[in-house]
């Protein structure tokens, strides 16, 4: 898989950019975007009852950045994650990992997509209990049969900094350094995107911002992509850029965020 | 407090179904039991009313002497009839003539056999006295003509005017003048009857003319059966007694009880016992596991101000709830199964008499009390512990469980597994003391079971090895889902281990047996050949085979073995009678004392070194003999011998039995070759003469061995017949503890699934969890069965199990299976484990 460096950042764009697949272009810029959406539209139930999660949401997450995606509770955040990551299908439109079309792979091509091109990071329950931190780090690899490149698990495990403790099972470890073995096993395959919900969601304010700036350092020195769902403005600020759902649709799109400007945007979006 | 219970039991139906499901088939199994007992027994009753339906007293010798299942009686002078009918209040007199004879059917077979007796005797000519009667031709009239019963006619494709033979057990030919129904059946049960005029069958039956069997009478009207007896006392000369027909009837009921179906109905209990112990542990395992999964919620009631005994006695009703349902629907599948278990023992050739089920209240009562209380008792040690959840751990996660390798359980475990382990040792040394070695045996499970939690973790660490190694990341996640909770890997093993070790146990004992009998013929058998009925039969060998046998260029000599009932120095028992002359060339039984068998003289006896010892007899001390037909004799002691495992404790020589008993024919017959003369060479011969007197297969002594062994094999394919439910019992444990533990672990399995498990991975991970606990159930009760298989052949050494084996063969296949059955447990709860929606497997609540 080859990655294009990308020049284009979702700040550029407005909520009604149109994304032009035949130019490969969004707002008239040249992007390399790591996943993208396409009319993604999510419905639960049906008839009178029917609830539109997302209702065409067309995004773009460019490559090795840092997204932050915003919303009140029902603003279809996560389950807008949950479809670009391949872990719940959309009711119509498309999504796309790289140049793969999710919507045409069978649970099993799903599996290894997740497995190989994608890392997780959940708010909680992250690790298996009877493995140990190092052991939860290699999962995702020893799950497929594949040999950690030393050099990247190394860097991976140092900018970790667990040191000796890598030996120590999750209950032995602190909520912070589990969420940082959740992190460092999301890098270990090296994929292609990251997803993190909330992943400071059950933190202290201290060991959550430890959290964010590893995450922070992932993207800068090691060239990984993040996209975390969260709503928490002072996590969201970590990020290089913000977007807004409501009511399942995109609503804004902030760029080089600080904890200040999100409230305020958050406050003005009326949550 | 009740609705809340009630709303538990409806929340967990899913669980508490398969919990239903332990407690069901063993109470199935035990309800079968009891049904097929009480309706084997009134199938049996209902014949011997039939039998005895006209006769009101039976005049009979009062010597009886034998043991167990041969046993024989004394005849009666016939002319005794003669007497009885001038005593007033007798309507009917006829004397009785039964032994046995087998009916060959028109393709040459012979019918019947198998275990129920086939009868020969005289056809009784006065209705009253005779059970059966005419459905077809005449009586017998003349010598030659035999009345046989309608079901044998049928199944032999006889009719009347046919000519066949009876061996009785010289083989006559008779021509079938007629047949005969017993009350509105075809015969007695799974018997067959051969009737001949009361001459022919003195000729033909009795050792000498003018004897009888019994003689059956029937009373005037007014006069009772009490009354009729206490009328004939009088008349009856010493050593014959008169009892009524219902005394009889109870008799014979009573030793049908004693004997046959006593044992086979306490070996069916002990097999629904086994299954109700392993369902048990599952029962035990199941409320262990739905009580740790509510700690929250009884912690919520108790903070909310439930009291311990609430909660206690919620889960306890809960238990009720189930054990009550469970054993209800039970029953009704235990009556159905009895309906199985009986069609199966007919299908397999067991004949039994046919009767309708007979569901007996005490039946029910005591499947239903049994169902309940062993539901309870499995259901109480966890609400206790549930009952104890501090108000405070609401609030905390479900703790991992570490009370399972505490020192104290390890202690505990160890010191009653070394104790029973002691009395087991104990029991086998020295004579063998059986009570002690059970006492043993019991405590050796209660610790292992006890030790199960302190072992599983590193027996789980081991045996999850090897799929560790093959199967990656997969094969050591199941490894470490089997060691991470010590106390439901032992409980889910514990079952299963129950039900490994009975089979074991078994098949080590049959394997024993089986090498005892090779190792006995091997040493002991010195001829060349031998002739013996293998199947059930009680009809014997002819005794003018071994001398017809004799008579061939081929043969050098025969010496025959046969029964001999007797009460010897107080005590019945069987003995066997040997041919003095011929025996040392065929049998060495290690004579210690008097030379050789051939100088036992034909008033003397030979008995075995330890009964000897028993009966402090030495060399030319008498041995106080009763033989069948009352007569005493006071042999002395000929020769002492070593090995009883083949021929028992005391041989009589023939000459000194045969003038005291009315059955006549061998059992076995040995043969020894001329020389030069190859087994092969002489089998055809000796063969065309057996095949004259009817006479089963001529065999080696090897294969007269290997026809015995499948006997053996045969029981034991029987006996894993019925362990295959206590082993269904233990694969559903598993996959309801698998389920469970699924369902507990739902948010790990979503989160491997998230980062990239195929559902085939996690299947097999599953599949990998339940291999290896299934696999420490099975090693740990294979080395239990081995074990308590050493104890009981060694405490039995003096029974004739003289070799103690471990069949690696089979216990290798029981071991196999044992992880098969581990492995499809697996194969539902990994389905559903697998179809898991991963979003909702990793919401967090």
């Amino acid at each position: 898989m080859t990655q294009r460096a990308g020049i284009f950042t979702v700040a550029d764009m407005t909520a009604n950019d149109v994304y032009s697949p035949e130019a490969d272009i969004w707002g008239g810029v040249q992007l390399a975007p790591a996943v993208r959406a396409e009319m993604a539209t999510k419905v639960y139930g049906g008839g009178a009852t029917a609830v539109r999660a997302l209702d065409a949401v067309s995004l773009a997450i460019p490559a090795r950045r840092f997204t932050a995606i915003m919303g009140p509770s029902g603003s279809g955040k996560s389950t807008l994650m949950h479809c670009m990551a391949g872990l719940d299908d959309l009711t119509s439109g498309r999504v796309y990992v790289g140049e793969v079309d999710l919507g045409t792979l069978s649970d099993k091509e799903l599996t290894r997509l997740r497995r190989d091109r994608i890392g997780f990071v959940f708010q909680a329950y992250n690790l298996l209990p009877m493995l140990t931190a190092r052991e939860n780090i290699t999962l995702p690899l020893d799950l497929a049969g594949r040999k950690a490149d030393r050099g990247w698990l190394g860097r991976v495990i140092d900018t970790v900094g667990l040191g000796d403790r890598l030996k120590h099972r999750p209950s032995e470890l602190s909520g912070g350094q589990q969420q940082r073995v959740a992190v460092a096993r999301a890098l270990a395959s090296r994929p292609e995107v990251i997803f993190a919900d909330e992943p400071t969601g059950n933190l202290d304010s201290r060991s959550g911002g430890e959290i964010l700036a590893f995450m922070r350092a992932a993207v800068d020195e090691m060239g990984q992509t993040i996209v975390m769902v969260t709503h928490d403005p002072n996590a969201a600020a970590h990020a290089d850029e913000v977007v807004f759902l409501a009511d399942g649709r995109i609503v804004d799109v902030m760029a080089a965020p600080t904890a200040d400007t999100v409230l305020e945007h958050m406050k003005a979006l009326g949550s | 407090m009740w609705k809340t219970t009630l709303r538990s039991v409806g929340a967990h139906k899913r669980r508490l179904l398969a919990t239903c499901l332990a407690v069901m088939f063993g109470v199935a199994f035990l309800s079968a039991t009891l049904v097929v007992g009480d309706t084997m027994t009134a199938g049996f009753s209902d014949i011997f009313a039939e039998s005895n339906a006209g006769t009101d007293a039976v005049v009979r010798s009062a010597n009886e002497v034998g043991d167990e299942d041969i046993v024989e009686r004394g005849l009666v002078d016939a002319g005794l009839a003669d007497q009885i009918a001038q005593v007033d209040g007798v309507a009917a007199v006829a004397p009785e003539i039964q032994s046995t004879g087998r009916i060959v059917g028109a393709d040459g077979d012979p019918l019947g056999g198998n275990g129920p007796p086939t009868f020969a005797g005289n056809w009784i000519t006065d209705e009253r006295l005779n059970p059966f009667h005419l459905v077809a031709g005449r009586a017998p009239a003349a010598p030659g003509e035999a009345v046989i019963d309608k079901a044998a006619a049928t199944e032999g494709d006889l009719k009347v005017g046919d000519t066949t033979t009876i061996r009785v057990p010289e083989p006559v030919e008779v021509t079938i003048v007629g047949l005969a129904g017993f009350g509105g059946a075809d015969s007695a049960g799974p018997t067959t009857y051969a009737a001949f005029t009361t001459d022919w069958a003195t000729q033909l039956l009795m050792p000498e003319a003018g004897k009888a069997t019994s003689i059956r009478v029937a009373a005037e009207p007014g006069v009772s059966q009490d009354d009729l007896v206490r009328r004939l006392d009088p008349v009856l000369p010493h050593g014959v007694e008169s009892l009524t027909g219902h005394q009889l009837t109870a008799e014979m009921e009573d030793n049908i009880q004693g004997d046959f179906l006593g044992f086979f109905s306490n070996a069916l209990l002990v097999f629904a016992g086994v299954s109700l112990v392993v369902a048990t542990f599952s029962i035990y395992n199941t409320f262990s596991i739905l009580v740790a999964q509510r700690t929250r919620e009884s912690a919520l009631l108790r903070a909310l101000g439930a009291s311990r005994g609430q909660v206690l006695r919620s889960i306890t009703v809960e238990a009720l709830a189930v054990g009550i349902v469970a054993s209800a629907i039970g029953i009704v599948a235990g009556i159905g199964l009895a309906a199985g278990m009986l069609a199966a023992f007919d299908a397999i050739g067991m004949s039994l008499p046919a009767h309708a089920l007979v569901v007996g209240t005490g039946s029910v009562v005591t499947a239903a009390s049994v169902g309940v209380v062993v539901t309870l008792l499995a259901a109480v040690v966890p609400a206790v512990r549930a009952s104890r959840t501090a108000p405070l751990a609401a609030l905390r996660a479900v703790a991992v469980d570490r009370s399972a390798s505490s020192w104290w359980r390890a202690g505990a475990g160890l010191a009653v597994t070394g104790a029973g382990a002691a009395a087991v040792v104990a029991g086998v040394s020295g004579d063998g003391n059986f009570p002690l070695t059970g006492l043993g045996a019991l405590l050796s499970l209660v610790g292992m079971v006890l030790l199960g939690p302190v072992v599983a973790r590193p027996a789980a660490a081991v045996l999850g090895a090897p799929g560790a190694a093959t199967r990656g990341v997969t094969g050591s996640l199941a490894r470490r889902n089997a060691m991470r909770n010590p106390r439901r890997t032992a409980g889910t093993a514990s079952a299963l281990m129950v039900g490994v070790a009975v089979v074991a146990l078994f098949t080590v004992v049959a394997a024993s047996i089986k090498e005892s009998m090779r190792d006995t013929i091997a040493a002991q058998f010195d001829g060349d050949l031998v002739i013996s009925d293998s199947s059930f039969s009680i009809v014997p060998l002819s005794a003018d085979l071994a001398p017809a046998i004799a008579e061939l260029p081929e043969v050098d000599e025969t010496s025959a073995l046969a029964n001999a009932p007797v009460r010897a120095d107080g005590q019945d028992m069987i003995a066997t009678t040997f041919e003095p002359a011929t025996f040392d060339r065929m049998i060495d039984l290690g004579v210690t004392g008097g030379g050789s068998m051939a100088d036992v003289g034909p008033d003397e006896v030979a008995v075995t070194q330890s009964y000897a010892d028993a009966h402090h007899l030495s060399l030319g001390d008498p041995l106080p003999l009763t033989f069948p037909d009352g007569a005493s004799a006071e042999p002395a002691v000929g020769a002492i011998y070593d090995h009883g495992e083949l021929m028992g404790d005391v041989l009589l020589p023939s000459a000194l039995f045969q003038p005291h008993t009315s059955t006549k024919g061998d059992l076995v017959v040995m043969i020894t070759l001329a020389d030069g003369v190859t087994a092969a060479q002489a089998e055809p011969a000796i063969q065309a003469v057996a095949d004259r007197y009817g006479a089963p297969d001529v065999q080696t002594g090897a294969e007269y061995v290997e026809a015995a062994a499948g006997q053996v094999d045969q029981i034991l394919n029987l006996v894993y017949g019925l362990l295959v439910l206590a082993i269904i019992i233990a694969l559903m444990g598993i996959a309801n503890t698998l389920s469970l533990s699924i369902h507990e672990r739902s948010r790990e399995l979503g989160l491997l699934r998230a980062v990239g498990q195929t559902r085939r991975q996690l299947r097999s991970l599953v599949r990998g969890e339940a291999a290896t606990v299934a696999l420490f159930g099975t090693l740990g009760g294979v080395g239990l069965g081995i074990f308590l298989g050493w104890a009981m052949v060694d405490t039995l050494s003096s029974e004739g199990f003289t070799s103690f084996a471990i069949p690696t063969g089979p216990l290798a296949v029981v071991m196999v299976i044992g992880a098969l059955v581990g492995v499809v447990a697996a194969v539902r709860p990994a389905r559903r484990a697998a179809r898991m929606d991963v979003l909702e497997a990793i919401a967090t609540d």
